[in-house]
């Protein structure tokens, strides 16, 4: 399977070489794989993310893979009693759930404050909303416990100096999903930047969907609940039962 | 080779499972109680959220439970009439226990409700059965073993709407044993356990039945208490892991069994006292999650 898809890569590479010298300004890219599909076995996916770009010496490649927006509790945990227990929770939405950065190089380096703001090349940028009123005296100690525990969870993260370009013209990436990433729609941007100025963009979109039995079970567990969970001890009743019958023969 | 969960939302180590699964089997089937109150904990260290980790065992407790109920009912050992008294409680307790479980869930302090009951629930009976067995040994040792009364009377027994149970040859109030099913119903819905190591002692203690009958009548108790947790949990809280519960029955089951076949050979003292021991490591372990510093006071969930 690798040998295979190295192969295939291979010639879309030499293609896409090819190609470039007639598009001139142009970024061409592709996945290897645009959808992902959470099966019973799922355990995180690579796709290869990999293009050609009309470059000159000392050009640069970002990529950000962004995920769908939802709402995350931050908690506080204390001392109270002899016991850290969560005293105080503040609640931020519109949070991507997925951010993943990467460069060829440090982006500090590839271009300026405003353009990584207006780009959102960092953690820090976010529009994000929260539960407290006064959302601009709010501890930043808040922000940056969310910003440490997603990135712990892998769901933010950020690889400087990870994209290889091959002679101006080649870039490829493994984009790494963790397991216990979240369903849904994921933007991937592909920035060309040359002197610090954007030159090029593309844009694609990775799926991530649950499939197979594994789908199956969730959707009857959210929308059929109490079906659910009569087959559930109907299959433990059976299993039960069964083995008192096996092992009744032995 | 990794499962996904499709409930839990994480993938998992099958095998491990299966095994862990299979080794609470064994100690379920030799002393004749526990499962749940092992695995809940079990589950939880292994990274399964809290709440899952509760419905999904209790899911998967119906089937030891079933299978047991089958083997004891052969022997003649269920007292059914006690059973079904303690079942109504049972089912009244786990519906007022999974109530709470969502209020807690809404102020956001169920994980800690339910480490702190496992704390203490795994402290006084694995002290308790710790000092009961090692007690016994001694006296058997020194060849004194002595028997107490089949049960003393008290003022538990001067209680009113009073019924005879005659598989168990007694006369009591069935105040008594709802009760005692309705406690064990709101932890069984609360902790993810059978409740076989509180109706036990309960039993035998405070009803004074024949052990004999003890293991049989609460196991046929907890199909039914484990059943309600279930679908209950699964309709009002969508944290039934069926998969998980899945791998874990099929362990445990054939865990009972070989237990069971065990218990024969090997004195019933000597296995409390080993299972004292895993308790209160058990125990041990989640005090020290609770007691020290977290690597960072701040924790993240994505919710709806």
């Amino acid at each position: 399977m690798r040998t295979l898809i190295k192969k295939i890569l291979l010639i879309i590479i030499i293609a896409l070489n090819s190609f470039t010298v007639f598009a001139k300004d142009n970024l061409v890219t592709d996945l290897s794989e645009s959808t992902v599909e959470i099966s019973s076995t799922f355990s995180g996916a690579d796709i290869l993310l990999f293009g050609a770009y009309d470059g000159q010496k000392n050009d640069d490649i970002i990529v950000v893979v962004s995920g769908q927006k939802g709402n995350i509790k931050v908690d506080k945990k204390e001392k109270k009693f002899g016991i850290w227990m969560i005293t105080e929770s503040v609640k931020f939405s519109n949070v991507p759930k997925y951010y993943y950065i990467a460069s060829n190089r440090k982006i500090e380096e590839i271009t300026n404050k405003s353009e990584i703001k207006k780009r959102k090349l960092d953690f820090n940028n976010f529009e994000l909303k929260n539960n407290k009123i006064d959302y601009k005296n709010l501890d930043k100690k808040w922000y940056e416990a969310l910003k440490r525990n997603m990135k712990k969870k892998q769901f933010w993260k950020i690889e400087e100096n990870s994209i290889k370009l091959n002679k101006n013209t080649l870039f490829r990436k493994t984009l790494s999903l963790p397991s216990n990433v979240s369903t849904g729609m994921y933007d991937v941007k592909i920035l060309h930047y040359r002197k610090g100025n954007l030159i090029s963009q593309e844009e694609s979109k990775i799926k991530i969907d649950k499939t197979g039995i594994s789908a199956n079970i969730y959707n009857v567990a959210q929308n059929f609940s109490a079906i659910y969970g009569i087959i559930a001890v109907i299959v433990a009743l059976f299993f039960g039962w069964f083995t008192n019958f096996i092992f009744r023969r032995i | 080779m990794y499962i996904y969960l499709p409930i839990a939302e994480q993938p998992i180590n099958a095998f491990i499972v299966l095994g862990i699964g299979w080794l609470v089997g064994i100690i379920m089937g030799m002393v004749g109680i526990g499962g749940g109150f092992l695995l809940t904990p079990l589950m939880i260290f292994f990274g399964i959220p809290s709440p899952v980790a509760v419905a999904s065992v209790a899911n998967q407790l119906v089937a030891p439970s079933v299978s047991g109920v089958l083997s004891h009912w052969k022997s003649g050992n269920v007292d059914f009439k006690m059973g079904t008294i303690l079942l109504v409680g049972g089912v009244i307790g786990s519906s007022i226990g999974v109530l709470i479980f969502n209020i807690l869930n809404a102020i956001g302090q169920l994980d800690l409700v339910i480490k702190l009951s496992y704390v203490i629930f795994l402290a006084i009976i694995g002290s308790l059965m710790f000092i009961e067995s090692l007690k016994l040994i001694i006296q058997t040792k020194r060849g004194k073993a002595t028997r107490g009364k089949l049960h003393q009377h008290n003022w538990l027994h001067g209680l009113p709407f009073k019924t005879r149970f005659r598989k168990s040859k007694l006369y009591i109030s069935i105040i008594l044993p709802l009760i005692i099913g309705i406690i064990v119903g709101i932890l069984a819905a609360l902790m993810g356990i059978g409740g076989g190591f509180i109706i036990v002692p309960a039993m035998i203690y405070l009803l004074g039945m024949p052990t004999s009958l003890v293991i049989g009548t609460s196991l046929f108790q907890i199909i039914f208490v484990a059943a309600n947790t279930t679908i209950l949990q699964a309709s009002q809280n969508q944290t039934v892991d069926i998969v998980l519960a899945l791998i874990l029955l099929i362990g445990s089951v054939i865990g009972v069994q070989i237990g069971s076949k065990f218990s024969n050979f090997m004195k019933g003292e000597h296995l409390r006292l080993f299972l004292s021991f895993i308790i209160l490591l058990v125990g041990f372990k989640l005090i020290l999650d609770l007691v020290t510093i977290p690597l960072d006071i701040f924790s993240i969930s994505i919710i709806q």
